[in-house]
């Protein structure tokens, strides 16, 4: 599926859950850098992105979500992901993203942690 | 002995047309059953290639893939080629998050992505002509 998608699916607490479907380029970057901003602005701290549908992420979706990265990190939050393909996983290694951001298996996997820690 | 599969195409200037050498590509993998996984980190190379191609040359971006099947171990051949301005590969520096995270830009994933990828990357470039050459074997990393 290559059509890009953005669904809030939940929200509790500080915690955020986005579905991600399609392709994630500048486009889709972009929308996920700018929903990611409204939801850290007004007080969210843990960003879950379920990644299930998404198979292919480019370099310049990779920068965004470097922005998305950036500004959960000044905030004290946790930018997570979850539902990985293996390519993409390749990908975040690649990158180093394990650092700094928190990578799951699935999603109550990542929400019984994201919620247990706030 | 079978032919490779091979496909030539010229990249159309339009939005996501990386996606369609991509797709191409994942076409043409399946047809000789090269693992999926595997063929989803070679589709990501190609449109990467297919990106840069397309960010920096104002011409013609062709694209050649080849799907060796009929070898014990099948592999698969990427050529893109554009006729841009050229540039040093040796002079672009491999990403670090670190310092991707506190700099203003954050691009520069491509290339890295395309070595890490791929088992045999040979970049070609002077004015007007680049070529990435790119391999990826079944019992690559």
């Amino acid at each position: 599926m290559d059509t890009f998608e953005l669904t809030l699916v939940a929200q509790e607490g500080q915690t955020a859950v986005l579905e991600v479907a399609g392709y994630i380029n500048n486009e889709g970057g972009e929308v996920i850098a700018r929903e990611a901003r409204k939801l850290l602005d007004s007080g969210c701290r843990n960003l879950l992105f379920d990644l299930r549908a998404t198979r292919i992420i480019n370099s310049i979706g990779i920068s965004l979500l470097l922005e998305v990265l950036e500004r959960t990190l000044e905030v004290k939050g946790t930018l997570a992901f979850c539902s990985l393909t293996p390519s993409i996983a390749k990908t975040f290694q690649i990158m180093g993203l394990a650092q700094y951001a928190r990578i799951f298996p699935d999603r109550p996997a990542a929400l019984d942690e994201l919620t247990a820690a706030r | 002995m079978a032919e490779p599969v091979r496909l030539r195409l010229v990249l159309p200037r339009v939005a996501r047309a990386e996606l369609i050498a991509g797709d191409a590509m994942d076409d043409l993998g399946r047809r000789i059953s090269f693992p999926r996984d595997t063929l989803a980190e070679v589709k990501l190379a190609v449109v990467e290639a297919c990106l840069n191609a397309l960010e920096y040359s104002a011409g013609e971006v062709a694209v050649e893939l080849t799907a060796h099947g009929d070898d014990a171990q099948p592999w698969i051949e990427v050529v893109v080629t554009d006729h841009g301005p050229g540039f040093d590969p040796s002079g672009v520096s491999r990403p670090v998050l670190e310092a991707k995270l506190h700099a203003p830009r954050k691009r520069g994933w491509g290339l890295e992505l395309i070595r890490r990828l791929m088992d045999d990357v040979t970049i070609t470039s002077r004015p007007g002509l680049t070529t990435v050459h790119m391999i990826r074997r079944t019992g690559g990393e």
